[in-house]
């Protein structure tokens, strides 16, 4: 138990550089772009007719810190981030971030969980079927529909449902909440309806990672299920699923448990697509509209921080579920521990 | 892998004979070689294979087969948002060896309440010509303007007139038009083009950063390898597309279209290395521990010699299949950045811009033919996808086939 403990601090520990490594790249790209925050802060004002002297834009400069050194501007960042959880203050809207993003980040994090579920629903038992029967029709078909989920992007998705959902019922079945809703505080028939509208960017997100996992479960159900063990088990009598929940499907589950850290990798890659053509008000589309809009380095600085400092923390999760579940593993960090 | 030989016991003298040598010929087979002749047995990424080709083909002679200039100054006034033009052969007034088609005529008159309607005049053939002369396309039209003037730089050369098809009078739009009168078909010629070139840029870009960063890496393990294998995890963590998003929304607006195009294909390159390095790392580490290597060691061979004739002979081909694996991604990625409108810019056509405007519910409803150059996208994801996964079954020799 102390080494597990012990196991379990040391990949903390990991987790927490490798956010901070994360943080540093996601601080220096804000820092990238074209002029800083007080001269765009200022520039804005200048259009809503107020004159701005160099001399106002370093007061204001010095004001938000920003005359000192690269390094220190990031110490203070991340441990704004780290330690007290304020995420800064928005360039353009004046604003902190914290109180812009609210519940959209959870929300957005929550739809996209779901996808993930909902892949891994279908994909696992699907996967375990179609690798362990030999109809080769049915093989060539999921094949086709897991590239088909890489070829065909969710945004093509989207659209295409868009497309039909217009045609056939006259509405694009797009937005998050109903207009009733959409500022009211949350409680239950807020979320009936946010449910009644969350499901279709839930399955189109998890379109490609229904795909995706298709194929990693079937590819690796059918490694295992050639391997001597498992014959070894049938010759022992086993068969059918006893063998195959007992055997194959245990040994399979390791890869995927960690595979899912990149897997919502790839849905946070969707979000901000799908966000836009279904006109999603959630954080994917307040990162569009910070980049693509006002250009607010703050704003999605922070986002693409928490995207990732999500997947880090799934990462980390998994790693601990892992060394729960797989007395290999176990061993390996008891033995050396 | 080879079938094994039929002992029929009194086996024809030449058939044994033949056995023989095909057998010969697979054991003294090159790499290459042996790949090819393990990728030709599978059929879907053969046939994949020749689709690609075809894709590849129509990029590259896009200006010959683009009856219009792709740009604004190809458009047709006359034909905006115009239907697809299917060229026919045979109609009820009779057949003919040239596909032709009806001539429109926009009219207005007090029938139609002054407004301009536009009539199908099916008496009124117009027939397809090939090899006509048409719109100027530079081969060489180098644009650069970078900020500063010392790197302008201004190019135009060997021009091309010459285009595969066009009509007698009018014009055609196979895959009709756009809201300016665009021709989507050329647009779509183009643009299998620029996704191509994009993709070819920044797969050359991550792969010679990820020859660099994992060859290190893998070459010289210790804590060196500890470190960039860290950098390396952390910038997988961050998901690609909000970071492409970020990177691009840096691009001045007054960029011209060209350098946009070089500077996204730069940035698609920047953070497409970390999974090939991984790859090139692992690779490097097992095969430096290998028999062989430690034989050449002994011989006396230097570094640079391993490296050269045993280390990267034995991964090339594990390479090349990771550089077309990795080539969909590209193209998915400048596809999604184009598409919200952070990446390429109108002037260059894309698959990504041409897919800009199908969002608007009055495409959705009335102009469905701005889908077509979708169909041309999925087709070249998929076929990369499927020669890409053919190509790395054939390159591993347990492949269990």
């Amino acid at each position: 138990m102390l080494q597990f403990s012990r196991f379990v601090t040391m990949r903390f520990i990991m987790a927490i550089v490798t956010l901070l490594m994360v943080s540093f790249i996601v601080f220096s790209l804000t820092e990238m772009v074209p002029a800083n925050c007080a001269e765009r802060y200022l520039a804005f004002k200048n259009t809503q007719g107020e004159q701005i002297t160099v001399a106002d834009i370093r007061a204001e400069e010095i004001r938000m810190g920003l005359d000192k050194p690269y390094v220190i501007r990031w110490v203070n960042w991340v441990a704004d981030v780290l330690v007290r959880g304020d995420l800064g203050t928005s360039c353009i809207l004046r604003v902190r971030v914290n109180d812009l993003l609210g519940n959209k980040f959870w929300i957005s994090l929550g739809i996209c969980l779901a996808s993930l579920m909902l892949a891994y629903i279908i994909a696992i038992p699907v996967g375990i079927y179609s690798a362990t029967t030999n109809k080769p029709g049915l093989n060539n078909f999921l094949r086709f529909i897991s590239y088909l989920g890489l070829a065909m992007p969710n945004f093509l998705l989207a659209l295409m449902i868009m497309l039909a959902s217009t045609i056939l019922f006259g509405d694009s079945l797009t937005g998050l909440f109903s207009k009733e809703f959409r500022e009211a505080a949350w409680s239950y028939a807020r979320f009936k309806d946010f449910l009644g509208h969350a499901w279709l960017p839930v399955i189109i997100l998890g379109w490609s990672a229904t795909a995706f996992a298709l194929q990693t479960v079937r590819a690796l159900i059918s490694d295992e299920y050639g391997k001597l063990y498992v014959t070894a088990a049938r010759a022992r009598g086993l068969s059918g699923r006893r063998l195959l929940w007992r055997y194959p499907a245990r040994h399979a589950l390791g890869p995927i448990i960690n595979s899912l850290g990149f897997d919502l990798n790839r849905v946070f890659n969707e979000l901000p697509i799908i966000a836009l053509i279904l006109t999603l008000t959630e954080a994917g589309a307040l990162l569009l509209e910070s980049l693509a809009r006002s250009n607010d380095q703050q704003l999605a600085g922070a986002i693409i921080f928490m995207l990732t400092a999500s997947i880090i923390g799934l990462n980390f999760f998994t790693d601990v579920l892992l060394a729960v579940l797989d007395p290999r593993i176990r061993r390996g960090i008891m033995g050396s521990g | 892998m080879v079938d094994t030989p039929h002992t029929s016991g009194t086996g024809n003298v030449i058939d044994v004979e033949a056995e023989r040598k095909s057998k010969e010929a697979y054991f003294t087979a090159g790499q290459y070689a042996l790949i090819w002749a393990r990728f030709k047995k599978n059929r879907s990424a053969m046939a994949a294979g020749v689709i690609l080709i075809i894709l590849i083909l129509m990029g590259i002679t896009a200006p010959f087969l683009s009856p219009y200039d792709p740009n604004i100054a190809g458009r047709d006034a006359d034909y905006q948002n115009g239907a697809p033009q299917i060229p026919k052969f045979w109609d009820e007034n009779g057949f003919s060896f040239r596909p032709f088609l009806y001539t429109l005529e926009r009219k207005r008159s007090a029938a139609t309440n002054f407004r301009w309607v536009t009539e199908v005049n099916k008496d009124q053939r117009r027939y397809v010509q090939y090899f006509v002369k048409g719109w100027k396309f530079y081969i060489l039209n180098i644009d650069l303007d970078l900020p500063g003037d010392t790197f302008d730089f201004r190019l135009k050369a060997l021009p091309i007139d010459t285009h595969l098809f066009g009509m007698d009078k009018g014009n055609i739009h196979l895959f009709g038009t756009e809201s300016a009168g665009k021709d989507i078909f050329s647009r779509t010629m183009f643009a299998i083009w620029t996704s191509l070139a994009v993709g070819t840029i920044g797969v050359f870009i991550g792969f010679v950063l990820a020859l660099m960063i994992g060859g290190v890496s893998g070459y010289a393990g210790g804590w060196v390898d500890s470190i960039l294998q860290m950098i390396t995890d952390a910038v997988r963590t961050v998901p690609a597309i909000p970071l492409f998003m970020a990177l691009a929304a840096m691009v001045p607006d007054e960029w011209s279209a060209q350098t946009r195009f070089f500077f996204i294909s730069i940035i698609l390159g920047l953070i497409g290395w970390p999974t090939l390095a991984r790859r090139i790392r692992t690779h490097l580490l097992t095969e430096r521990s290998q028999e062989y290597v430690l034989a050449a060691q002994l011989c006396g061979a230097s570094a640079g010699h391993i490296i050269r004739r045993h280390l990267l002979p034995s991964f090339s081909s594990y390479i090349i299949v990771d550089l077309v694996i990795s080539f969909p991604y590209m193209v998915l990625s400048e596809t999604a950045l184009s598409f919200i409108g952070l990446g390429l810019k109108d002037p260059v056509n894309s698959l990504g811009v041409l897919l800009q405007n199908v969002t608007k519910v009055d495409v959705l409803l009335n102009y469905q033919w701005y889908f077509i150059p979708a169909g041309f996208f999925m087709a070249l994801v998929l076929a990369f996808v499927f020669v890409g996964d053919g190509l790395r079954d054939a390159a591993d020799p347990y492949s269990g086939h």
